[in-house]
């Protein structure tokens, strides 16, 4: 059976749905089926990096928990009519998005009417069977709500994703807190936007004792990625770029569990 | 026989009891047993009784549980609705109850005016 990996942070702006992404974009380069599930209903984002938009988007995960369509609707296969350049490398391999609408009446109705989480639950075990996949990566909305809660408890591995911030380690380890209570087998964290300046090899060793799960890389904060601004996957844009090739050991990493 | 005001009653406590669930914070405050069996009846969905009794063999040494154990941790989930048991005997299946994510507690007023507003602001965007 194909491994769910959730993608953390306690705060927004860690650089969630850009890890993710570029994760999943690293499974299918390697030959794996990989689907990506945006569970960030509220404030939904990921799409950008693939190139769509409201008016290319198809169904969306919205309309799936409403029952208005099946999961395997709305699974849109990545590169197939959007993206830039290093999206489009991934045109032939075997990824998906399952993107939230990024429609303001939809988010409205959601947040207003609630859902059924058990709909969500079976989307996200139907996907691994209907898309036949190997790894289902979801980006899940920071801080812990419903959501959030069920994909932790879903998964079998966790990606915690913290930058160097005292906000950020205190909210660290809540979610570690949190995923320890729910079981989950394997805990990874991911240090991201990180000053060159600093002593890596240190603040690895920090942050492992600290919360007492091991550090799978510590990407440090890039001008680059800045300025692609969620344009495209920085990691196939940027093959040799010193946050690209930290991404591919976090993923080697990642993909073992 | 007509029903009685208390057997009315005790249905629509039933009622509200399957309708409410679990939630994935209420798994985390569980014993580790009753943990591990929603946690795998979570990633399954619903599974039937022998294949849940399978699955807890393949288990590792220190996480499984014989049959007596088994059975009293399925009969605790599924008093408590947070398991609904479903057929008789060897057709016997289990399936998790997740509690629905409430809406948001703002009047009904403020979600309309918003729907309202968005959908005035996009009639007269101009076009792209």
């Amino acid at each position: 059976m194909g491994k769910i990996i959730s993608v953390h942070s306690f705060r927004g702006g860690t650089g969630k749905s850009n890890m993710t992404a570029n994760l999943a974009a690293q499974a299918a380069l390697r030959g794996k089926r990989a689907a990506i599930v945006d569970t960030d209903i509220q404030s939904p984002g990921i799409h950008v990096l693939f190139g769509l938009d409201e008016t290319r988007m198809g169904h969306t995960l919205n309309e799936f928990l409403r029952g208005e369509c099946a999961i395997q609707d709305v699974a849109y296969p990545v590169g197939s009519t959007a993206g830039g350049e290093g999206v489009q490398q991934l045109r032939d391999k075997f990824l998906w998005l399952i993107p939230s609408s990024i429609n303001g009446r939809e988010i409205s109705r959601v947040v207003k009417t609630g859902y059924d989480v058990g709909i969500l639950n079976k989307g996200l075990s139907g996907l691994l069977k209907e898309l036949k996949l190997d790894y289902l990566f979801i980006d899940t909305h920071p801080g812990l709500n419903e959501e959030t809660l069920l994909s932790i408890a879903i998964s079998d591995g966790l990606i915690i994703i913290l930058r160097p911030d005292q906000q950020d380690f205190q909210g660290t380890a809540v979610t570690v807190d949190i995923a320890r209570g729910l079981d989950v087998p394997n805990l990874f964290l991911v240090v991201n936007k990180a000053l060159t300046r600093y002593d890596f090899a240190e603040m690895k060793q920090t942050v492992e004792k600290t919360y007492g799960a091991p550090v799978a890389g510590i990407l440090p904060l890039s001008e680059e990625m800045a300025d692609l601004g969620s344009a495209d996957l920085f990691s196939l844009c940027f093959p040799d770029h010193p946050w690209s090739k930290t991404l591919r050991e976090i993923a080697q990493m990642v993909l073992a569990v | 026989m007509s029903e009685s005001i208390f057997d009315r009653l005790q249905k629509k406590l039933d009622v509200q009891k399957h309708e409410e669930g679990i939630s994935a914070g209420d798994i985390a405050e569980l014993p580790p047993a009753l943990r591990k069996i929603m946690r795998m009846m979570l990633r399954e969905v619903e599974l039937t009784y022998k294949a849940i009794c399978a699955a807890m063999d393949e288990m590792p040494a220190p996480d499984r549980m014989n049959r007596q154990e088994l059975d009293q941790a399925l009969e605790t989930l599924t008093s408590q609705n947070w398991l609904i048991r479903r057929g008789e005997g060897e057709g016997v299946n289990y399936m998790v109850n997740l509690r629905r994510k409430a809406g948001s507690s703002l009047g009904l007023n403020f979600w309309d005016s918003l729907d309202e507003k968005i959908a005035t602001n996009k009639k007269d965007a101009p076009p792209e």
